[in-house]
């Protein structure tokens, strides 16, 4: 092994960098290859910024300012002018983004005005009239959110706050219907009463135009001796006065002193819970009993009972899904150990709250240096804890796959039970001078913060449940990027990079220290791609080194080598990542060791058999089997000779029960049979058989030998025996 | 399904359980072997076992035998007047839609007199279990020719035959567009009959059964060939309809399996004149309810009716001309 190779070994197994061989790469600006091309995001077109939809009640909640231009291009360049429009919109679009990457905020009418009024000085004439078609297609506004570290919360009290609108309006409408309909019922009651039929409120209720048409003195007499006066009971008027009072002052919905339902501390948010908990009892014993009341179904003597122990055990997720749920957005690099089991205890208890716990940095190294490389381990593997709870709605995701994961954010908040929502937000890469988008994407695609979805409610197993599509080539351990470059003789060189996670690392300065740049005239087979590294297995001596493509802030290429740690936490990170596939139902080694095995067991067996054998052709039987929806009644034991009825097919025709409705009779579905054969003659069993339409009725054989006309009956009788 | 959260069983722990004799009310004026027991028995039988609140359902018929019905039914019911069956209980759901609302109709109510609102009613495809009984007979007036009475039948009106061929119920409903569900039953059958009337009960939306029922006063020996031959009778099957019971399966052998969704199949089905298809031809339950599309969540008010009256009475009033000074 040569000098350099050996310093290459030295430093992938210590960590340190000789510098005759070895340059560290502190102050180069290093960033990995395949990021190369993402320098000025501003300039290019993806799904940021975001605009939170405030107009659009049944649209949707989100769209983002690409897909919303793209729309509005659609719909205006079909003329002539297209082109000329098209570049005209897309020229605002980009105006907008830069405007926002740089801090501007407020609605997207307001952006768009400030950067038209800014594009419109020397521009030339037709560029208004581009953007007067353009603005005209765009129907939606609301306000424009970047990719940044505010964006988790800002998305989250949106999206909610659109969920719970629509969860109060229904129930201010279920509630107004109640309140009207129990009113409704007082509202008679009083009318029939003494004082309701009294003349002056008579006269009252026929308004001025007639009042002299009528003798309401008289009008009132004749009620009160003719019409019927049944009042009912005091105590249920008392408890319709009751559920009046509890449905009209209650605060959970669109009161004028409605409860607060947002928090940034699990502990204010449980208090809160427990708090109101009676209030939500009382609330929701009093709807149930009002729609009894109003349907004229409560009973004192069934229900009273039934409903005064109402909601001691609490109110079940169905029952709480009605009312408004609960939102808590925390930061997990800001959480308290006593916040911390406050969080488990909501997540555990299924009670509906839902929870934003935003992570801004998921490589903070731990204090001491040692051991694994980044304590915020614990709070990026909080998600992956949760699912273990199994009735908790859980999704982790990078900021930046909010935008594409917003219908499993919706899913989440409008689940019945408690919500996790686990984001990364990518602002630790401003310290790197990285964008937070782009740290966020980053993450997701080096398999370091991977985006899953767990939805508690869409099945039984975890086929249904768990969601892992949102990763890129999830088949794989590690995404592919195609990168291109120019080499020494100019020429362009193509290669497929794999970005790990040691490329997520490395493009943190914070881990400078764990690579060392490898000049040019040392490159040599021994730097192996790091993907290629893990997947060896070492025994002794490394004869290779783990190496990386990274470009300088001038894009020129270099190649960096990682100490043995990175690759650890590289094997670590592969590792959760392969336990997540198999949740997926990806490479699941249950699966793979199965189908193994019926392959081997169907070569040994199956297959000299299936060859020696031709397929049997299938039989009419089969192929027109009917599915049957209830069994065959039992036919009852019979006596030779006993008459009797084939019940199941009798078409109730009368027939039988209009000849002897004491030997024929109906059972509980009124289909005939025998209730007593002795109760008739032989003759009237026979006329019976004769007379019925579907032809169910067996007379059998005579009992009384003696009975006239005999030979006659029987004769009459073969055809139904 | 979402399971029903404790306070939906606590509603339900106290509802009262109704027997057969719940729903019955005197005695049947029909004939005695007429195909209208049957389908009263059938539907009897629904009521109790889907549970069925007697205050809180309907029965609508037009006129005729058939539209006895709802006499003999202990619910509300409103025998209404020739053909207008199916407007009337329009307007019943409209204003009550917690109501269960069934229909009862004959051959010459629904197909003659009543035939326009029977195409408008299955367009409109509002919430209403609809029974055709279907004679093809007018029996309530002693024997005259109903538009589904076989070509060349003698009646008072048709002394020498009728003329024209009989109209399909089930191949015109199936043409109606926003159709929704249409099967059809035979009365001699009680089980499919049930089977039946239980999953157009089950159907939201319009739901039309077509019951094939015998008149043992007018027409008796009509349909004798289909009563005496079950291999004539052809019985429609599959996952997603009718799954007969294995009685049924034993008893009627001529078996066709036919998926309801496939409206192109049900028609041609419904073409056939050779056999009787009993089961469920068409059900699509994507198709909206006319009370979905134009109800409103408004509530209704005191102050909005009054208000909403004066306003429509206010077009019509003639004020007094201002005095010219």
């Amino acid at each position: 092994m040569d000098a350099a190779s050996q310093a290459h070994v030295a430093f992938f197994l210590t960590g340190s960098r000789p510098t005759d061989h070895l340059e560290a790469v502190e102050g180069l600006g290093l960033r990995p290859a395949v990021l190369s091309g993402y320098r000025e995001l501003a300039g290019l077109r993806y799904d940021f910024p975001l605009v939170l939809v405030a107009n659009r009640p049944d649209g949707p909640l989100v769209q983002s300012l690409s897909g919303l231009m793209d729309e509005a291009l659609a719909a205006t360049t079909g003329d002539v002018h297209g082109e000329r429009v098209r570049q005209h919109g897309l020229r605002i679009e980009r105006e907008i983004r830069a405007r926002v990457s740089n801090g501007a905020t407020g609605l997207l009418s307001a952006l768009w005005d400030e950067a038209a009024s800014r594009l419109e000085s020397g521009a030339e004439p037709s560029f208004g009239d581009s953007l007067r078609r353009v603005r005209t297609a765009i129907t939606v506004d609301g306000e424009v959110a970047d990719c940044d570290a505010a964006l988790p919360a800002r998305l989250l009290r949106h999206a909610w706050s659109a969920v719970q609108a629509k969860k109060a309006a229904a129930f201010r409408r279920h509630l107004d219907r109640l309140v009207l309909k129990l009113s409704d019922i007082l509202r008679a009651d009083f009318e029939r009463s003494k004082a309701g039929r009294d003349a002056s409120h008579l006269k009252a209720s026929v308004g001025t135009g007639f009042g002299d048409a009528f003798d309401f003195d008289a009008m009132s007499h004749v009620l009160a001796t003719t019409a019927r006066t049944d009042a009912f009971p005091e105590a249920r008027r008392q408890r319709i006065r009751h559920l009046l009072a509890v449905l009209t002052a209650q605060r959970f919905f669109a009161s004028p002193d409605a409860y607060t339902f947002i928090f940034n501390s699990c502990g204010d948010a449980l208090e809160a819970f427990r708090g109101r908990l009676p209030a939500l009892v009382d609330l929701a014993r009093a709807i149930a009993v009002a729609e009894l009341e109003i349907d004229g179904q409560y009973s004192e003597l069934r229900h009273d009972a039934l409903f005064e122990q109402f909601g001691a055990n609490g109110l079940d997720p169905q029952d709480l899904a009605a009312f408004p749920g609960y939102l808590v957005c925390v930061n997990a690099g800001q959480l308290p150990a006593a916040e911390h089991a406050r969080l488990m205890e909501i997540l555990s208890s299924g009670l509906p709250i839902k929870i934003l716990l935003q992570i801004d940095d998921i490589l903070e190294e731990s204090p001491d240096g040692q051991g694994a490389l980044t304590a915020g381990m614990r709070n990026r593997q909080i998600a992956s804890m949760t699912i273990g709870l199994s009735d908790v709605y859980v999704l982790q995701s990078s900021s930046s796959n909010l935008y594409r994961f917003r219908e499993h954010l919706l899913g989440g908040l409008t689940y019945r039970g408690p919500a996790l929502f686990s984001v990364f937000s990518g602002a630790s890469g401003a310290a790197s001078g990285l964008p937070p988008y782009l740290v966020a994407a980053a993450a997701m695609e080096s398999r370091a913060f991977p985006a899953f979805a767990y939805d508690p409610a869409a099945g039984t197993n975890w086929a249904a449940r768990f969601c892992l599509e949102a990763n890129p080539q999830r088949d794989l351990d590690w995404p592919i990027q195609g990168f291109a470059y120019e080499d020494e003789q100019h020429q362009r060189v193509s290669e497929e990079l794999a970005f790990t996670v040691v490329d997520f690392v490395a493009s943190d300065r914070r881990y400078a220290r764990h690579l060392a740049r490898v000049p040019r005239a040392q490159w040599n087979g021994n730097l192996v791609p790091v993907d290629e590294s893990l997947s060896r297995e070492r025994k002794g001596l490394p004869d290779t080194v783990p190496s990386l493509l990274m470009v300088d802030d001038h894009n020129t290429l270099h190649k960096v080598i990682v100490d043995e740690r990175l690759i650890r936490e590289a094997r670590r990170c592969r590792e959760m990542w392969h336990s997540l596939q198999e949740l997926g139902g990806i490479h699941n080694s249950h699966a793979e060791a199965l189908l193994a095995r019926e392959r081997r067991a169907w070569e040994e067996h199956a297959q000299p058999e299936a060859e020696a054998h031709a397929p049997p052709a299938p039989t009419a039987a089969a192929a027109g089997a009917v599915v049957m929806g209830t069994p065959a009644p039992q036919e009852p034991d019979r006596s030779p000779g006993e008459a009797y009825i084939e019940t199941v097919r009798c078409s109730t025709c009368n027939e039988c029960t209009t000849i002897n409705g004491k030997m024929f009779a109906y059972n509980n579905n009124k289909q005939a049979y025998i209730a007593d054969v002795t109760a008739g003659t032989y003759a009237q069993l026979v006329e019976a058989a004769e007379s019925c339409q579907v032809a169910v009725i067996h007379p059998g054989t005579p009992r009384n030998p003696q009975e006239p006309g005999l030979d006659e009956l029987l004769k009459r009788a073969a055809p139904f025996l | 399904m979402s399971p029903m959260s404790a306070t939906e069983c606590l509603l339900q722990m106290c509802d009262e359980r109704f027997e057969l004799e719940d729903y019955q009310s005197g005695v049947p004026r029909w004939c005695t072997g007429c195909g209208d027991n049957a389908i009263l028995a059938a539907v009897q039988r629904l009521c109790r076992d889907e549970g069925l609140r007697p205050e809180k359902t309907v029965f609508v018929s037009g006129i005729g035998c058939s539209s006895r019905f709802p006499h003999y039914m202990r619910t509300y019911g409103f025998h209404g007047i020739h053909g207008r069956a199916l407007p009337i209980a329009e307007g019943v759901k409209m204003a009550r839609p917690d109501l269960t609302v069934f229909v009862n109709t004959g051959d010459g109510d629904c197909c003659s007199i009543g035939a326009a609102h029977w195409i408008h009613a299955i367009r409109y495809n509002m919430n209403l279990t609809v029974f055709l009984h279907d004679n093809q007979i007018y029996g309530l007036t002693k024997k005259q020719a109903s538009p589904t009475s076989p070509v060349g039948t003698r009646t008072n009106t048709t002394p020498r035959g009728s003329y024209l061929e009989a109209l399909n119920p089930l191949t015109v409903t199936l043409g109606v567009q926003n159709v929704s569900f249409v099967a059809q039953a035979v009365d001699w059958a009680p089980e499919l009959l049930y089977d039946i009337v239980k999953a157009a009960y089950h159907h939201k939306g319009l739901s039309f059964v077509r019951i094939v029922q015998r008149c043992p006063e007018w027409m008796p020996k009509l349909l004798d060939p289909w009563l005496h031959d079950p291999g004539r009778v052809q019985l429609l099957h599959h996952r997603n309809g009718l799954l007969p019971g294995a009685g049924s399966v034993k008893v009627y052998t001529n078996q066709l399996e036919h998926d309801p969704s496939d409206i192109n199949r049900a028609r041609e089905i419904a073409s056939n004149t050779q056999v009787v298809p009993v089961g469920i031809l068409y059900r699509n339950p994507e198709v909206p309810c006319y009370e979905d599309l134009i109800g409103s969540d408004k509530l209704r008010t005191a102050d909005v009716t009054r208000a909403g009256l004066n306003a429509e009475l206010d077009k019509h009033t003639v004020w007094p001309r201002e005095s010219h000074a």
